[in-house]
């Protein structure tokens, strides 16, 4: 993997048609029907949502479970009612369960979030009166979705509720302009599959990142970049810098609500190799910048060295200790130092003073 | 394999069929160009549906750039993996042979982006493949599939494909598979994947000695008694036939494989390609691409 960063690719905030086919033929990409592809992006308006503004104050629920086999679904539904979330927000609702799978191993906790947690969101969702629920990822690295189903488990979840997964790598797509303009992206080719859902929540995996530092609900939007667009591994993202295209997905997207899978989480040699790390917790909440920010802080790392967080805060949601409301548990009762190796340079920036 | 089976695959493939001669991934899905090209490649391999095939071909050749590329959508043309596939699809054919050597010299013109050797990445960055994607690194898959192409038009001995063996060969992790493309990071030897391991087995055969190979087929053979998804026994089974590995048991594997439709769901079109490109192995012993 290469990921070269270009920082000083910014672009304003205003696209223009011009620019965009100044982007299309630096990429050579510009073929006699781009302007077709030009007038479809300009025209598309995601729905605004739920994502918080960068406010004052957010509030993330952290919930305490020691076991995949504890009752899950009743954890959820209380971090829901904390964070007041209601029927009235989800009723009839569309969902979007967007998980972390990224590469399989059989009998694996730590690797993809667990497919009792998806069960369970399922269960929740449904309880408060969700019309649909479909599970959707593209996984960067392994291409037999089927294997990764299988291997983890999912594939029971999946037929035990009847609900359909795609596999977002092969999905139709359109083009939308990039809303963050960090990663100098103009635009983002994103599955159809988003214009035909209400509410989208990344439902991520408490992982060390030997590239971004951490993982939790905002680098998990990758996965919703399509494979035949952005590759196997998403390399386009790589070149234009993991952090900016973190910010600029999320930007971009907006999804609606986290839940990251830290009952066994994943630190060392994150997001693939590294080991289990047994930290025991759910966190949740509307806004993603705020989510991961508490996940930094159980895993013993202060957010605003995570590089991504750090420029989150500003635009997406507070990510400090006494501008988070936390519910639930208290990040102090459930911390962990997560173990980061020292020879990785997004990993031993994190806890140098 | 039963004639039955192989009936019920194409049968099943001609249900993404489209009224303009292309492929879908799915019943009632859009056109897709890979869809095209594995259904006609499928198809050819076990001489089927010839008129299918052909009109095929030409809807292929509609999206095609000037440059020769096809991408998986137009207007969208970075996205130009589609190529090495498409130009297999056209070769042999001579109503196609001007979208076929254009493909090939697209194909030979085109470099995934190189950069000098880091010491925290395990494979030599400085060679060049194919990307997936313009303007990003090689992979391993890609440059498979462009080492296929380029050999079928007879450029065994052009330095791209020198240099593309050279690369497979160095991103080959020690146990002998390979993954997407990353021996080791950091340190750490990544896992491969038999996907990877069987399309680039595939597409070593008859260019390398099978002494650096030897492993490689101890890992799909383990791997080969286990896995029954499309994309993994698919190429698993393609890449030990390539280097003669046939095995009775494979007919089993494949009907095993299709029936857990009923778990998983109907299978896309590229990959009910594979699962009949490995079927045509079987029935002809002879290399389909």
């Amino acid at each position: 993997m290469t990921p070269e960063t270009d920082k000083n690719s910014a672009i304003n905030s205003k696209i223009s048609r011009r620019d965009f086919i100044k982007f299309s033929l630096a990429l050579g990409a510009l073929a006699s029907s781009g302007l077709v592809i030009y007038r479809q992006w300009k025209k598309y308006i995601r729905p605004e949502i739920l994502l918080q503004k960068s406010s004052a104050s957010t509030s993330v629920f952290i919930a305490k479970i020691k076991s995949y086999s504890e009752d899950i679904t009743s954890r959820l539904l209380s971090g829901f009612k904390e964070l007041g979330v209601t029927e009235s927000h989800i009723k009839n609702k569309r969902i979007l369960l967007k998980p972390n799978y990224v590469d399989t191993l059989t009998g694996a906790d730590h690797i993809n979030t667990h497919s009792m947690v998806i069960g369970a969101a399922i269960d929740a969702f449904f309880f408060l009166g969700a019309s649909s629920i479909v599970i959707a990822e593209g996984s960067g690295n392994c291409r037999d979705t089927f294997l990764m189903l299988e291997e983890t488990g999912l594939i029971e979840i999946i037929n035990t509720y009847k609900i359909p997964f795609i596999d977002l790598n092969y999905s139709d797509c359109f083009p939308v302009r990039n809303s963050g303009h960090f990663s100098g992206l103009p635009i983002f080719v994103l599955p159809n599959e988003l214009k035909k859902v209400d509410i989208v929540v990344s439902m991520a995996k408490l992982k060390t990142h030997h590239w971004a530092g951490i993982t939790a609900s905002m680098k998990n939007m990758f996965g919703l970049m399509p494979g035949s667009f952005y590759g196997w591994p998403k390399n386009v993202l790589h070149y234009a810098g993991i952090e900016n295209c973190i910010l600029d997905i999320v930007l971009t997207v907006k999804p609606h609500f986290a839940i990251v899978d830290g009952i066994i989480g994943m630190e060392g040699d994150g997001p693939i190799m590294g080991i289990p790390k047994q930290s025991g917790v759910i966190v949740m909440g509307h806004n993603p910048a705020s989510v991961d920010a508490t996940c930094a802080m159980i895993m013993d790392i202060e957010p605003d060295k995570v590089g991504y967080l750090s420029l989150a805060s500003s635009i997406i949601g507070p990510i400090a200790d006494n501008n988070i409301k936390q519910r639930g548990e208290n990040i102090k009762d459930v911390q962990t130092k997560f173990f980061l190796c020292d020879h990785i340079p997004a990993m031993k920036r994190l806890r140098e003073t | 394999m039963p004639e039955n089976f192989v009936r019920l695959c194409v049968y099943e493939i001609l249900k993404r069929l489209l009224p303009d001669g292309g492929f879908a991934l799915f019943e009632k899905g859009n056109y897709r160009p890979d869809a095209t090209a594995w259904a006609i490649l499928s198809l050819e391999s076990l001489n089927k549906e010839a008129t299918v095939v052909d009109h095929a071909r030409s809807r292929l050749k509609e999206d095609q750039d000037k440059d020769g590329r096809i991408s998986v959508q137009k207007g969208l043309s970075a996205a130009y993996w589609t190529t090495s596939i498409a130009a297999l699809a056209w070769h042999g054919e001579p109503a196609y042979q001007e979208a076929y050597k254009l493909s090939i010299n697209f194909l030979i013109s085109t470099f995934g982006k190189s950069s000098p050797k880091k010491s925290y990445i395990g494979h030599d960055t400085t060679l060049k493949g194919w990307p997936w994607i313009e303007g990003t690194h090689s992979w391993v898959e890609p440059t498979a599939l462009a080492i296929l192409a380029l050999k079928s038009a007879g450029y065994e001995k052009n330095y791209r494909v020198t240099e593309a063996l050279q690369l497979i060969l160095d991103r080959q992790l020690p146990h002998g598979g390979w993954n997407y493309g990353n021996t080791n990071i950091f340190g750490q030897e990544l896992r491969a994947d038999s996907y990877s391991t069987g399309i680039t087995l595939y597409a070593l055969a008859g260019s390398i000695d099978r002494k650096d190979i030897q492993k490689s087929i101890g890992y799909l053979q383990k791997r080969v008694e286990k896995d029954r998804t499309p994309l993994s026994l698919g190429w698993e089974i393609m890449g030990l036939c390539a280097w003669d590995e046939y095995q009775i048991s494979f007919d089993k594997y494949l009907i095993e494989c299709w029936n857990l439709q009923k778990r998983y769901g109907k299978y896309n079109t590229s990959f009910l390609s594979i699962i009949l490109l490995a079927c045509a192995m079987l029935f002809n012993h002879t290399k389909p691409l």
